[in-house]
Order: structure tokens, then C-alpha cells, then sequence
């Protein structure tokens, strides 16, 4: 009796106290979420911000798992095996055909690219985007025979005809290093189009075509060109420049065996027509352009897209050996598209410049040569098709799977498991939304669409927000954005969770919002899955140049050189204190255009500037250096009118020096491996 | 005492069971049984108040058993007319439109399936019919509308489901019928101009709010009959289509949801006998239908693939089948945002190109007289002509909620094209066109319209400046 007794007032007095304490706790957090969401009925989860949002560290290596997310491919010349690249477990994967298992898993260097094989299937060439260098692997032993320096952020890879020299291209610095393979060093390096990715070889050999991700510097409402290189195989030398017109993020390019044609996924933007509806095509439409390959040949572009039905970044083009077939890879749209040569060849054939036009904008010309979609896992990019033609294999980045397609009955057949952790984290579902057009009405456009690689895409939009024609504004990356807020030019989210909630869907996505578990998600993948690649270019170890250290005073200066003092609030340092170079406050600096409303702006973050070309609000800056000599000139937006040209330009090496904090302390792990695999 | 408290507990759970299977097993309407619309033809009184091809007076509601189709239940027998009834999401609703007497108007009800109640969600003087679920606990019917914006109409309304907040969401001289909710989150209603003449009924497509209006598919040779289309697992949209020859019946027909303009399969194989369509599966479908003149109509399987009548599935000897939809749950559309702020007064429209009308080359048509001018019409006066910029595009400020079509006219004021279907703009909406009549499935050239570097024109143009909210929707 004594003991039910205590135990009943033991009882009673924990539900007094839980009583007393939950109303103004319940309150409290109710509060404290809505103020952290910028909603107010997200539901109170301590785990959505508390758990997912954690910087690295103990409970973020609890919470987040590490994939392999297969970004290129390629087939030995005997069909048995896949070299599959695993962008994010920095290896390469030999998986064997017959058994489907990986037979080999050899370490590469930090985020692998692209991989290329020689003829003889002796060794394989893996190109390694935040080492800077490609890995030279032994395909007998398995193991990385050497790493070779190459330009900044090196991609697509290909050989020379005769097999001596090794073409990589470096998106980073917009360059293609040509490498000696018999000295293993660049011989030269040669100027691509902007932020090239793409690289193959004519079916002869004699031409090497790059494309490139980002449009050539152009003014707002001027019309976009992307460039597609062309170099000589022999001359090793650029033989001719393309401008592919209203197009960008041109991923690859593959060739018909008959070398009639080449084909380019493409997308299409519509950044200087205000975003005012998705209907009809008016935000983004993707295609293929088309490059007959004869003298004075035309480039055609062919939407892939449907009135109703949008295919959402293209990403990779495979071409059947008897060249009757071409694949496209959708990665926002988790399909492919089946294409009919022939069917292109006679819409081309049959078809005036004019007409031509009029079929880069017209959504149901896909009707006549796309023969089918097949739906593929997440996020599908690189393609290889097996040297018999049977078989297209599909690297599923965001599934940790390669899909393998029968050829000709054009059906998913059997998928191979590459062994990447069973669960989906919810940073990786974030990953999987911000990569997938499905959260956009009729799937035009995926988040990565905008922030490919979860950067930008160095396009001025139409936003529309008031009136059509007013207050353009410049992309802005994603990349460590973190600690950083508020978010949007004009400071009015100060939450990723208000940046990508119901606003997001009324003005951008105009699809049903995200539910809160899919929000939660991708605010936790943007918040803390979106590092800055190291800056090797400019900064590779931390140690600044003379020039930088120079720049570097004068950005910290207090006083100009005639030795009066600069105001506070005009020194860089004020605005763009380390670490972030942020002060995360709202300011004007004199960069008001006549089409925008009067308002500050929210100052934006300096890590990795150099990679974020156009500069200021709405792009006007093509360059770092014409934020001051044409548009800062009235000193309002830093002292700078005492500056020399030369200190200017020291000024400028180092702004690009200024790389992500995560590298500062010496002890970042990607920063050492990017060192570490030279 | 151990033993007793166990007995307890069992018999409770014991109990607790029972009452469960009680419950369920006195659920009215189970999943997958068939509701069906019948009504008698033959005795149809034309009482001038609704569209005669569909709402008839008497008509009913029935429940039918597909396993024991002999057995029904008519689940409006309280009702004088009830017809063409939408399952709720999870399948455990239907809402439909009902006279409870007769004389009455019809009216928007909602019936529990699993215990036949009925609710009355519209109290409105005018028939409220052709109800339809919306996602977040909203529906759209249409309502016969009378006033100078419309003339009368049958226009479309939301409203609450608990019948509170019913707003008007179309604004032209044009009739709507059976709408029905896409997965898309767009209403895709049978839609038939009304003024100034009466034009064949196409499928028009729109958002909840009424934005971004717009044909989904017609056929000039042929009218869409106004009955319910139906979106198919596949992605197919099916329908009816009439030749208006006074058949009570149409051809079925279906086009993708993908490329609706062209894309038509017919299905019929020449018979224009068929009531409604509803798809089951991609190549299977259940369709109202008889087989001659002097039949009823009955409910018969279909098979898409050999375009065949199959299978009777249920006949009525004393009733005509006009509509059947199936009680289970299936996925909730999308639930599309609203750009709508009703304390805005205007929306904007921009056209990239007047003098844009598709695929026809410069060459092709020498002379070719370029437009200079628009005129904006009202339904009985002008709102005013503009000038268009250099390079074609006009940019727009109009009156909400206010129905108007476009032509456009030469130097001189004469007549080039149009004037255009009706079109009308929500309070805060933006909407944008390549050109004039141009081809549907054409995007917009990425390219800064001259029109959108000055303000807009404000329509009415004798109306200079308005004052409304200023709504930043970033």
C-alpha cells in the first residue's frame, strides 16, 4: 500500500511539473521555429535544424553517409567491364558486366570528372575537378600509376589520334591543357568557351569539339552564346570557334559513326523574358543542337521538351554504333530520351534556315524524332553504350546505381547496385529535390537548372517581381551559404526555409510547395551539402602572392594613399569582413539602375568570387575589375579612384585569392587530398 | 482475481473488434463499387434553366455492386434530381449537384459514403452544378451567372468545401461544364463561347484561380460534348466530341496530356452513341453507351486498343446511364499556388510579337502588312486602341476580372486579324503571349520585349492612373 502510494505521488508530481513546464515550453518553441522557418506552422521538430543542419562533425557523420553518386562512365573494349567514376567517394569503380560487382574500387583524386581509356584498355585517364590534375590508372595493377597537373577544375578528357597526348579540359579556368603523355607535362593550353565541360573527338579523329556550361560575356538582354571549341587533332591547335545561339549548359557532345553529325544537349533559357508564367515554355525549354558536319554545315537546335511535358537538364548524349539512335540523359527529369537519327537528319534536310528557327522554339517537334522516355533512377548523367550496341548503361548519381538498357526493346532491364549506404539520408534527399524537376509545374526546371553544381549559372533574370521590366537580377550561388544569410539580392529571406517555401512556389516553381519533410530535406543539404571547391587556382595553399599580400592591404586600409582616412562605412573590410567577407547587412553602394526599385541590397559573400562571374546585382560587372572602372566610379562602393591600374589589379588578385573559410585552417580533408593525389 | 481482469481485458479486446467490423461492415458504399448517374431520357422535361443535354430533372444517383450488378442502391432517393457525382480523394466522399425538391435550383451537396449522409454546401439562387474537389479542402462547380461582364453564362466558382468563400474565377460570355481537376492541379473544363456568337465547345485548361486560361484542345470540325473529360493513368485525356446533330450521345475520343493538339485518336469507330467514358486502366475503360436509337444507355466495358464495346456491365430498363465514376481513393492533384490578390485591381499582359502568327515565312508572304495597332474590346465597347512597339510587343495593365479580346489593325486602323477568343486577367496576374493567334505550342524568343522597358498601358485607356496595392512577389 505504502509503495502504490508513493508511487502514485511520484506520479502526480511529474505531471504537475510537466503541466507547469510545457505551455510556456510549447510556446517557446513554437515560436523559435516559426522565427527559424519564417513560417508558422512548421511542424516543432528539434531534429530538422538541430540534427540535419550540423557543420561537420560528430553528429553530422552520424546523420550523413558517404556515396559514391556515379557521374561518367565507359565500357572496356570487350563489353565485360564498366569504369564507372564515383564523383563523391573520389574513386573509380571497376564493376564486372557478367557478375555485377565491383571488382576494384582504386582512389582517385577529389570530385572525379570524366574518365577516358586507351585503345589497348592498358590504362585509363580519370580527370579530377578539385585536385587539378587527371589520374593515370593502371587498369592491369589497378592501382594510379601518377597524377598529371593540369589547368584549374579539369572535366571532359579525351586522347589525341595517335594516343601521345592527353586533351583535358579545365572548366574552372576555361582553358583545355594539351599533355604530353611521353614527358607527362602540359605542353600548352589553349582558351575554351566559358566554363567548358564537354570533350570528344570527331569519329576520324581529326577534330576535337569541347562545349561549354556557361554563356560568352554578353549584356543583359543581348542574346546568349554558348561556345562550342573546336580543335585540331594534328595542329593541336583551336581551329575554329562556334557560337551556339540562346543556348548554355552544353554538356557533351557525341558524334554519328558516319560523322555526318554531331549532336549537343542543350538548354534553352528565357532569362530576358520576364518569369511571369512556366506555361508554354516561358521559363526554360532543353533540346539538342544539331551540327551537320559538312563545309558551311548549319547548327540546328530541336526542342526535346512537349507542350505539356518538360525534359529537364540534358545532360549526356550516347550514339548507337550503327548510328540510327542517339540516348539523352535528363538529370532533372529522371528519363531518357530515345532519338531518331534518320528522323532528325530528314527534319534537317527538309527544313530552311527559317523553318529551322521557328523549330527551336516549337514544342512538338520533338513529336517527329523522339521515339520514347524511358524513366531511369535518380538523377541520370553519364551514358556508354556497349561496343556491340546492345546495351546503354546509365549512371544514376543520386540512386548509387548503374542502369543498364536494352538497346533494342528501349526497356530498363536490370540495374547494378554499386554498394552505397542502403538508406537516404536527408541530406541526400535534399540533394535528390534540388536535382529534380519534379517540384516544378510540368517539370520545366530543376533548382540546378539555375545553380548548376549548386553554384549559378552566370545568367541575369527577368524576375518580374513588380513590374515586367524591372529589377533584373544576377544568379547567386548556393555554395556555403549556410551562415550567410538573409538570402536574395534585396535581403528578403532570411531563411533557406522562407527562400524555398510557399514564395518559392508562388513565384518561381508555381507548383504545389514542398511539403515540410521535402523542405526540411533540402534546407539541410543547401545549408550544410554545398561546399566551395578549394580555390587551387588562385589560393591553392593559403599562401598569398606578393600581389595578393598588396591587394590585400589595400582592402584592409583605413586610409587612401594621400593619407586621408576612408570613411568606416566605405573600406572594404566594413562590408567584407573575413570570414565570409560579409557583414551580412543590408547596404547601397551606388549600383541603383534606372529599372530598379530604390532598396539596399543584402552584400554578398566574396568566397570563391573569381568563380562567380557577372558581377554586382544584375550582372552589369562582366568583370571583377569593372565593378570600380566603369560602374564604381563615384566611390560609393569602396575608395578606389586613388588607386593606380596596377594596384587595382593587385586589389583584384586578391579578391581572387578569398577561398572558402572550411580551407583556411590547413586541416581541411578535401584540401589535403586535393594535394595529396599530385 | 488475475484470472478476472485477464477475462476483461479479452473480452474489451474482443469487443473492441466486433465494434470495428460492425463499423466497417456498415459502411454503405464499399471501395470500388461503381456511383452512376441514370436518368430517364425519354421523359426529359425541358425546364429551360439548365443545359438540357445534362442535367436532367428526375435523374439519380445508384450504387452499384460490379460483382452483383442486379443488386443497387440508390443513394439520392431523399433527392428530387441528383447527377453526376465526384469521389473525395481517399474515395469516401462524393460531392454532387441535387434538387431536393422540385422547382428547386440545383445546388452543390456532399454525401458520406460511408453512412449516406448528406450536407448542402451552396446556398446560391442560381443552379450551382458540375461540382469537383480541389485539393485543401476546396471545390469548383459552375453557377449560371447573369450581368454586363458576362451576359449569361455559365461561369466557374471555388469555394470552401464547407460552401464559405465561393468566389467567381472565370469572367467571359462563355459556358463551363464539367470540370474536372488534372493531376497537373489545372481545371480542364468543357468551355463554349457564348457571344458574340455561339462557337463550337472546346477544352480549355486553367489554374484554381482562374489564371493562365487557355485552350487545352478543340476541334474545328467538331464540338466537345459536355461531358466529364477524364485523365487516364497513361496520360491520356478522354472525352467526348458531338457533331451537334441533336444525338444525345458522342464519339469518344482521347488525346495525350502531353501534345493535346495533336495527338486525337478516335475511338468511336463511327458511333456516336456513347454517354460518357470513364479509363480503369490504360487500355480498359467503362462507358455509357447503347446500341442503337432505341436502346438505353448502358454501362459496357471498353477496350481502348480495338476501340470495342465489351462486356455489359450493368443495364437499367427503366433508366438511361449518364455518367459513372468509381468509389475508391486515388492521388490528390497538385495544389497550385495563387498569384491572385484581390486588393490588386489590374493584372499585366505581354505579348512578344503582334505580327508573330506561327510557322509562316516573310517569303511566303510577300506584302505581308505589319500591325501597328491593337484595339481592346470589351463585350459591348471598345477599351481603347494602342500602339504597339517597333519590334511588335505591347504591354498591358487591364482591369481585373473583366473579359476582353484583342484585334489588331494597320496604320490606318483597319482591321489585320482577330478579334482573338475572349480572354480575361485576374487581380495580380501576369501572362504573357508569343503573338496573335499564334501557333500554341510555340515558346517565346528569349529576347527583351521593347514593350517591357516602359511602363504598361493602362486598359481602359481612358483611365490614367489606378490605385491599388503594389504587390512585390519576391
Amino acid at each position: 500500500m505504502k509503495r502504490y502510494l508513493k508511487l502514485s505521488i511520484t506520479a502526480v508530481l511529474i505531471l504537475a511539473v510537466v503541466a507547469l513546464i510545457y505551455p510556456p515550453y510549447s510556446r517557446w518553441a513554437r515560436d523559435h521555429v516559426n522565427k527559424i522557418t519564417a513560417t508558422t506552422d512548421h511542424p516543432v521538430r528539434c531534429g530538422s535544424c538541430h540534427l540535419y543542419l550540423q557543420k561537420p562533425g560528430f553528429i553530422s557523420k552520424l546523420v550523413n553517409a558517404e556515396y559514391h553518386s556515379p557521374f561518367n562512365l565507359a565500357v572496356s573494349e570487350d563489353g565485360r567491364s564498366l569504369y564507372v567514376v564515383a564523383e563523391e567517394s573520389n574513386k573509380l569503380l571497376v564493376v564486372d558486366r557478367e557478375s555485377r560487382k565491383i571488382t576494384h574500387e582504386i582512389g582517385v583524386g577529389v570530385r572525379p570528372h570524366s574518365i577516358v581509356i586507351d585503345r589497348g584498355g592498358k590504362t585509363a585517364y580519370v580527370s579530377n575537378q578539385w585536385s587539378d590534375n587527371v589520374s593515370v590508372v593502371d587498369l592491369a595493377s589497378f592501382h594510379v600509376k601518377e597524377a598529371l597537373k593540369t589547368g584549374n577544375g579539369p572535366a571532359g578528357i579525351g586522347l589525341s589520334k595517335d594516343e601521345q597526348s592527353l586533351f583535358v579540359v579545365n572548366s574552372f579556368s576555361s582553358d583545355i591543357s594539351v599533355i604530353d603523355l611521353k614527358t607527362s607535362s602540359e605542353r600548352k593550353r589553349l582558351t575554351a568557351g566559358n566554363n567548358p565541360t564537354g570533350l570528344q573527338s570527331s569519329p576520324d579523329r581529326s577534330m576535337v569539339y569541347i562545349t561549354s556550361r556557361r554563356t560568352l560575356s554578353k549584356p543583359f538582354d543581348d542574346t546568349i552564346r554558348c561556345e562550342l571549341t573546336i580543335l585540331s587533332d594534328g595542329k593541336q591547335r583551336i581551329s575554329a570557334r562556334k557560337d551556339i545561339i540562346s543556348a548554355y549548359m552544353m554538356e557533351n557532345i557525341a558524334f554519328t559513326p558516319s560523322g555526318d553529325l554531331a549532336l549537343m544537349p542543350v538548354v534553352r533559357p528565357k532569362n530576358n523574358v520576364p518569369t511571369i508564367q512556366i506555361e508554354r515554355g516561358w521559363m526554360m525549354t532543353g533540346g539538342i543542337a544539331v551540327i551537320e558536319m559538312k563545309p558551311e554545315g548549319r547548327i540546328a537546335q530541336l526542342l526535346l521538351d512537349e507542350p505539356n511535358a518538360y525534359y529537364a537538364d540534358p545532360f549526356d548524349i550516347s550514339v548507337t554504333p550503327d548510328g540510327k539512335t542517339a540516348f539523352v540523359s535528363h538529370a532533372g527529369s529522371d528519363c531518357i530520351s530515345v532519338v531518331d537519327i534518320d528522323a532528325v537528319r530528314e527534319i534537317i534536310a527538309g527544313s530552311t534556315d527559317e523553318l529551322l528557327e521557328q523549330y527551336a522554339h516549337h514544342l512538338g517537334i520533338s513529336s517527329r524524332f523522339v521515339i520514347k522516355r524511358i524513366p531511369t533512377g535518380a538523377n541520370p548523367k553519364g551514358l556508354a553504350i556497349s561496343p556491340d550496341g546492345k546495351e546503354l548503361y546509365v549512371a544514376e548519381h543520386l540512386d548509387d546505381r548503374i542502369g543498364i538498357v536494352s538497346t533494342e526493346t528501349l526497356e530498363m532491364k536490370e540495374r547494378i547496385d554499386l554498394g552505397g549506404p542502403r538508406r537516404t539520408t536527408v541530406n541526400r534527399r535534399g540533394r535528390q529535390l534540388l536535382n529534380n524537376a519534379g517540384g516544378t509545374f510540368q517539370n520545366q526546371y530543376s533548382c540546378f537548372t539555375c545553380h548548376p553544381d549548386g553554384h549559378e549559372d552566370g545568367l541575369v533574370y527577368n524576375m518580374a517581381s513588380k513590374d515586367m521590366g524591372r529589377n533584373m537580377t544576377n544568379t547567386q550561388s548556393l555554395r556555403n551559404i549556410g551562415d550567410t544569410p538573409p538570402y536574395k539580392w534585396n535581403g528578403k529571406n532570411q531563411t533557406v526555409y522562407k527562400q524555398d517555401g510557399m514564395r518559392f512556389s508562388t513565384v518561381l516553381t508555381r507548383n504545389e510547395p514542398f511539403s515540410y519533410r521535402d523542405l526540411d530535406a533540402l534546407t539541410a543539404y543547401i545549408m550544410t551539402g554545398i561546399p566551395n571547391p578549394p580555390n587551387l587556382l588562385y589560393n591553392p595553399a593559403g599562401e598569398l602572392t606578393d600581389a595578393q599580400k598588396r591587394g590585400k592591404m589595400i582592402f584592409e586600409r583605413t586610409h587612401d594613399f594621400a593619407g586621408f582616412e576612408i570613411p568606416v562605412s566605405n573600406r572594404c573590410v566594413t562590408c567584407h569582413p573575413a570570414p565570409f567577407f560579409t557583414n551580412l547587412q543590408m547596404v547601397g553602394v551606388g549600383t541603383l539602375a534606372a529599372s530598379d526599385d530604390s532598396i539596399l541590397f543584402d552584400t554578398p559573400h566574396l568566397n570563391n568570387i573569381f568563380a562567380s562571374p557577372p558581377y554586382l546585382h544584375d550582372g552589369r560587372a562582366a568583370t571583377l575589375e569593372e565593378i570600380w572602372t566603369i560602374y564604381g566610379k563615384t566611390e560609393e562602393h569602396g575608395a578606389v579612384n586613388d588607386l593606380t591600374k596596377i594596384q587595382l589589379n593587385e586589389l583584384i588578385e586578391y579578391l581572387k585569392s578569398l577561398r572558402d573559410p572550411d580551407y583556411e585552417d590547413g586541416s581541411n580533408k578535401t584540401l589535403k587530398a586535393a594535394f595529396g593525389n599530385k | 482475481m488475475r484470472i478476472s481482469r485477464i477475462s476483461i481485458i479479452y473480452l474489451f479486446i474482443v469487443f473492441i473488434i466486433c465494434l470495428s467490423f460492425t463499423v466497417v461492415g456498415c459502411t454503405k458504399v464499399r471501395s470500388g463499387m461503381l456511383i452512376a448517374t441514370e436518368a430517364s431520357l425519354s421523359s426529359f422535361t425541358q425546364d429551360g434553366v439548365t443545359d438540357p443535354g445534362r442535367y436532367i430533372s428526375g435523374s439519380r444517383i445508384i450504387a452499384i455492386d460490379p460483382g452483383k450488378p442486379s443488386k443497387i442502391r440508390v443513394l439520392t432517393g431523399d433527392f428530387y434530381s441528383a447527377a453526376y457525382p465526384e469521389i473525395s480523394y481517399d474515395g469516401k466522399q462524393i460531392i454532387f449537384s441535387a434538387q431536393k425538391k422540385q422547382g428547386d435550383t440545383w445546388q452543390i451537396w456532399e454525401m458520406s459514403l460511408k453512412n449516406l449522409r448528406c450536407r448542402q454546401l451552396t446556398f446560391l439562387r442560381e443552379n450551382c452544378t458540375d461540382p469537383a474537389y480541389l485539393p485543401g479542402g476546396k471545390m469548383v462547380f459552375s453557377k449560371l451567372t447573369v450581368n454586363d461582364t458576362v451576359g449569361t453564362a455559365h461561369c466557374l466558382y471555388t469555394g470552401n468545401i464547407d460552401g464559405s468563400d465561393i468566389r467567381q474565377i472565370t469572367f467571359s460570355p462563355c459556358d463551363n461544364f464539367a470540370t474536372q481537376v488534372l493531376k497537373d492541379g489545372r481545371l480542364l473544363t468543357v468551355s463554349r463561347q457564348l457571344l458574340p456568337q455561339k462557337n463550337n465547345a472546346m477544352l480549355a485548361v486553367m489554374r484554381p484561380d482562374g489564371t493562365k486560361s487557355d485552350m487545352f484542345y478543340m476541334n474545328k470540325g467538331k464540338s466537345i460534348m459536355a461531358s466529364d473529360p477524364r485523365e487516364s493513368v497513361d496520360g491520356r485525356i478522354i472525352f467526348l466530341e458531338t457533331t451537334g446533330n441533336n444525338s444525345p450521345g458522342g464519339f469518344p475520343a482521347s488525346v495525350t496530356y502531353n501534345r493535346p493538339l495533336h495527338s486525337r485518336i478516335d475511338l468511336s469507330a463511327g458511333e456516336e452513341e456513347f454517354k460518357s467514358v470513364l479509363p480503369v486502366t490504360s487500355d480498359r475503360y467503362l462507358v455509357s453507351y447503347r446500341k442503337s436509337g432505341s436502346d438505353r444507355f448502358a454501362l459496357y466495358e471498353f477496350n481502348a486498343e480495338t476501340k470495342t464495346t465489351g462486356r455489359l456491365v450493368f443495364s437499367d430498363p427503366e433508366y438511361d446511364i449518364l455518367d459513372v465514376t468509381v468509389a475508391e481513393p486515388y492521388e490528390r492533384p497538385k495544389k497550385l499556388p495563387s498569384e491572385v490578390d484581390l486588393q490588386v485591381k489590374t493584372g499585366l499582359l505581354l505579348c512578344q510579337d503582334v505580327n508573330f502568327t506561327g510557322f509562316k515565312s516573310k517569303a511566303d508572304t510577300p506584302g505581308l502588312i505589319e500591325a501597328r495597332l491593337i484595339e481592346v474590346m470589351g463585350p459591348d465597347s471598345t477599351y481603347g486602341t494602342v500602339r504597339v512597339e517597333e519590334d511588335g510587343s505591347f504591354q498591358l495593365k487591364i482591369l481585373a476580372d473583366k473579359p476582353f479580346r484583342i484585334r489588331t489593325l494597320d496604320e490606318k486602323g483597319q482591321t489585320l486579324s482577330g478579334p482573338c477568343a475572349w480572354m480575361w486577367m485576374r487581380p495580380n496576374e501576369r501572362r504573357g503571349c508569343v503573338g496573335c493567334h499564334e501557333d500554341p505550342e510555340t515558346v517565346p524568343v528569349n529576347r527583351v520585349s521593347l514593350a517591357v522597358k516602359k511602363p504598361p498601358v493602362i486598359i481602359p485607356v481612358h483611365i490614367t492612373t489606378i490605385k491599388e496595392k503594389t504587390v512585390e512577389l519576391e
